[in-house]
């Protein structure tokens, strides 16, 4: 049994195939839940290094960009700053404590940077369709031209006024990371905007 | 509106940024020996030019990170952006 519920929606806890899904013409807007995110911060080649050794991942440095391996993707945020996913749906518990006490150990304790689960505090949206782009540019200031032909790009911008985190999973599919408490009403926006499109 | 260069995330629309105000404003070395007024002019007065200012500005909804620009305030024409610590690309 997941322990986790939508923040969007009420749901039956015991069916998490029944996470909120909306068909539109053209669009495939979902919930990706439960997964887990890891918000990790530093500066030095031993924090890189480490995070590499860890979770066989390396930490994308170029702005905008993003890595991903058969477990986990790492989205640049900021020069210092990344944001690391699941790539696959999963139940919340062991193994995610056993990540995240294995990079607080050998990170924070450490002193060679800062880990963060912010599994709670991030919703992930999934949206899939050909008209994705004219939805997100309906409410948001960033020019999505390259983006959209850029598979791995990653940007961080303003949808609806709502500060979310953009990833370009493949041609017109895209994961959107928004917090938590605003989740539910750019959930209701873009339902509604997708209406038009 | 107009766009501005993010030295970190690159060009992106001025509603994603927040102004910080005049840059290059260094704190003195020794407050404890000024006087309130040199204090209160150190903490708070500010230039408002109509022209090239120095400015700090921070991508708020992007990087979160801090840098500086030079803005003609009088028409929003952006000379140079660069980062913290580094010198100004013009006089």
């Amino acid at each position: 049994m997941p322990n986790w519920n939508s923040a969007i929606k009420k749901i039956d806890i015991n069916n998490v195939a029944s996470v909120n899904v909306k068909h539109h013409s053209e669009l495939f807007i979902s919930e990706v839940e439960p997964i887990m995110k890891l918000n990790v911060r530093g500066k030095s080649r031993d924090f890189l290094s480490m995070i590499g050794k860890i979770l066989n991942i390396i930490l994308p440095t170029e702005a905008n960009t993003s890595t991903t391996n058969e477990h986990i993707t790492a989205l640049w945020l900021s020069p210092d700053e990344w944001l690391l996913f699941k790539n696959n749906v999963t139940n919340r518990g062991t193994e995610e404590t056993i990540i995240e006490e294995n990079l607080y150990k050998n990170i924070s304790q450490k002193k060679l940077g800062s880990v963060t689960n912010v599994s709670d505090q991030f919703v992930m949206i999934n949206i899939q369709g050909q008209n994705l782009y004219e939805l997100l540019s309906s409410g948001c200031p960033f020019n999505f031209n390259d983006f959209k032909n850029k598979k791995g790009a990653v940007s961080q911008t303003l949808l609806n006024h709502t500060d979310v985190i953009i990833y370009n999973e493949e041609i017109n599919k895209i994961n959107l990371f928004v917090r938590r408490s605003f989740s539910a009403h750019l959930w209701s926006w873009m339902n509604d905007s997708a209406r038009f499109i | 509106m107009f766009l501005i260069n993010c030295p970190y995330c690159g060009e992106r629309d001025q509603s994603e940024f927040s102004a910080g105000g005049e840059a290059h404003i260094v704190r003195p070395k020794q407050p404890t020996e000024l006087s309130d007024n040199q204090w209160a002019e150190f903490l708070f007065m500010r230039k408002n030019i109509k022209g090239v200012q120095f400015e700090r500005w921070n991508h708020s909804h992007g990087c979160r990170k801090w840098f500086n620009m030079v803005r003609d305030t009088s028409n929003d024409k952006i000379h140079a952006v660069y980062k913290m610590g580094e010198k100004p690309p013009i006089k």
